[in-house]
């Protein structure tokens, strides 16, 4: 870049640089405007491997619940869950189409809003579009990950690269227990099993949907998994269970180890000095 | 208080009385000092609008036809029809998706008119720019009125120039974080703030569907549908609230966007979606140059 003020160890003096470079009418170098919720310090580390931010996108999308799924039954409440899926897939995409629209070849930092309401489920999803310094290539399928750009950062240094977000989720009802066994367990400690087979049979179709959702994406495994699970707000007889992670799979030959050191901040938060091991306590 | 120019009289005798006041923390403010930012003011503005759009001639209404834009429509537009012919006249045979400009707008002068009033005091005590902002809207105790408030520290750069056309820069950053900007390359400029709106007025389909309703006949519960209109809403909010903020960036850069999104349901399908987003315009001053890729640590305390 022509007339811009030198690289400086001394931050006084740059900033004073930039702030005459500023006063002399100085424009950006770039052809088009960035848009990106990154903090300074994850712009920083995705530009130490060479990649840059490119565009905030989103992706939405809101599924109808049929009217009455949410009283008395058995076993697991098809449309709820249906809708979940439907709706984190249909706003994963539209998140994905956006990014190679802007020229990007991944999706960082997804913040993944979900709301289940009882007769609709709402997912938002809001991430920052990256792709490698100065690459005008764009690719057909970026990949949409809900890790941090730091996490991202640790992932592509360790021969790892995101596919895609993985996802599952499962509404079960919690059948109800007869009078003579509500009668007999009133006054007992005792496991109320019903709910706790509810909460097993709700986990295990929603990992299963995540899994098989990563599998799909030919992951090897899926990281960073969030869970959310317990009775439904609106209907307390049932209980959800959602799950989600960004799937990831090997991109190098091998596992790179990243090979930590080890550190010892001396920045101690004790705010006053107690002298109490001079004085022998 | 009309507009600029008017600041309460006691506010230049304030701002002129030789010490300064800032919002920074300690740590913060040490920082700012390391990099030759010297705080002259805590400066601020407010503004209380009162919204104006319901009533007579107000254009809050959707448009006579379906195919006619409401007034004040903006670049968003999306129709949808029944398909089930004449039903009966209850029936919602159309629907629009469309974007309340004049929502925007009443937004947009509110939050204009207390950063204004801000930028105003930082003038007055002859800053370069206003670091540390921070931005509030919220409702008054009164039906439709919302109360602005913007606030930051208006600083001095030791050795450089004022800003070209005496206006300050400013950013909602502040110490680490501005010094961690400049050290990657940018500047400044100015602090960003839009909302979008977006009206759904719901047709027959939506309507059903968002009560609970399922398409088709003998369906089970075995089948869900995505509510079209009201997805195609929850993106068109988004992507014009960025539309709006990529208008004022020119050729640079939003950094550390926050958004904000909501949504009130006001009658069956019927919504207002409302997004706002936040984020700091910096320029590029030199090029791209990567720090060091950095080393993995573990601590030990």
């Amino acid at each position: 870049m022509t007339d811009s003020p030198a690289a400086s160890a001394d931050p006084r003096a740059e900033l004073a640089a930039a702030a005459r470079w500023l006063a002399g009418g100085g424009q950006s170098p770039d052809e088009r405007a960035t848009t990106s919720d990154l903090s300074i310090d994850e712009a920083l580390l995705l530009h130490s491997i060479g990649w840059e931010p490119v565009e905030l996108v989103f992706g939405a999308s809101v599924c109808s619940v049929q009217t009455g799924v949410w009283t008395w039954g058995r076993g697991e409440l098809q449309s709820p869950s249906d809708a979940h899926n439907l709706a984190v897939g249909d706003a994963a995409a539209r998140l994905g189409r956006e990014c190679a629209s802007a020229g990007g070849h991944g999706v960082v930092g997804v913040r993944v809003d979900i709301e289940v309401h009882p007769r609709h489920v709402d997912v938002a999803l809001v991430g920052t579009a990256v792709r490698p310094v100065a690459t005008g290539k764009k690719v057909g399928h970026p990949f949409v990950s809900d890790l941090s750009a730091r996490d991202f950062v640790l992932l592509h240094g360790s021969g790892w690269a995101p596919l895609g977000l993985a996802f599952g989720a499962s509404f079960v009802y919690a059948p109800r227990r007869d009078a003579g066994t509500a009668l007999r367990q009133a006054s007992q400690n005792v496991e109320l099993t019903n709910l706790t087979e509810a909460l097993y049979a709700a986990r295990e179709t929603a990992m299963e949907r995540m899994q098989t959702s990563g599998l799909r994406m030919k992951a090897g495994g899926v990281v960073g998994v969030q869970v959310t699970e317990g009775p439904i707000r609106f209907a307390r007889h049932v209980i959800g269970f959602t799950a989600w992670g960004t799937a990831v799979r090997l991109a190098a030959d091998a596992h790179r180890h990243v090979r930590p050191e080890v550190v010892l901040p001396l920045d101690d938060a004790v705010v006053q000095f107690e002298a109490e091991s001079l004085r022998g306590r | 208080m009309s507009g600029p120019g008017d600041l309460p009289e006691a506010a230049p005798r304030r701002l002129e009385s030789g010490s300064f006041s800032s919002g920074l923390t300690v740590p913060d403010f040490a920082a700012c000092l390391q990099m030759g930012l010297r705080p002259v003011g805590l400066v601020q503005g407010f503004c209380a609008m009162q919204w104006g759009w319901y009533g007579a001639g107000s254009p809050y209404m959707r448009g006579m036809s379906p195919y006619a834009a409401p007034g004040g429509q903006g670049t968003y537009l999306q129709n949808w029809y029944c398909p089930h012919g004449f039903v009966s006249a209850e029936h919602r045979s159309w629907g629009q998706n469309y974007e309340q400009t004049w929502v925007e707008d009443a937004w947009l002068a509110g939050f204009n008119a207390a950063f204004g009033r801000m930028v105003e005091e930082a003038k007055e005590v002859g800053a370069h720019g206003i670091i540390g902002v921070t931005d509030t809207s919220r409702p008054m105790p009164e039906t439709n009125i919302a109360e602005f408030h913007v606030l930051g520290t208006a600083v001095v750069v030791e050795d450089g120039p004022p800003p070209p056309g005496g206006e300050p820069w400013s950013t909602y950053l502040a110490g680490q974080r501005l010094a961690k900007l400049l050290e990657a390359g940018f500047m400044p400029i100015s602090v960003i703030a839009v909302i979008a709106s977006v009206r759904v007025w719901a047709y027959c389909i939506t309507e059903w569907l968002m009560e609970g309703g399922a398409l088709g006949w003998g369906q089970t519960n075995q089948s869900t549908q995505e509510i079209e209109q009201v997805s195609e809403a929850h993106l068109a909010v988004r992507a014009l609230a960025r539309d709006h903020a990529r208008r004022q960036l020119g050729h640079d850069t939003m950094h550390g966007t926050t958004v904000w999104t909501s949504e009130r349901e006001v009658g069956s399908g019927d919504q207002v979606l409302e997004c706002t987003l936040r984020g700091t315009r910096v320029r590029r001053f030199k090029d791209f140059d990567p720090m060091p890729a950095p080393r993995p640590t573990v601590r030990l305390s």
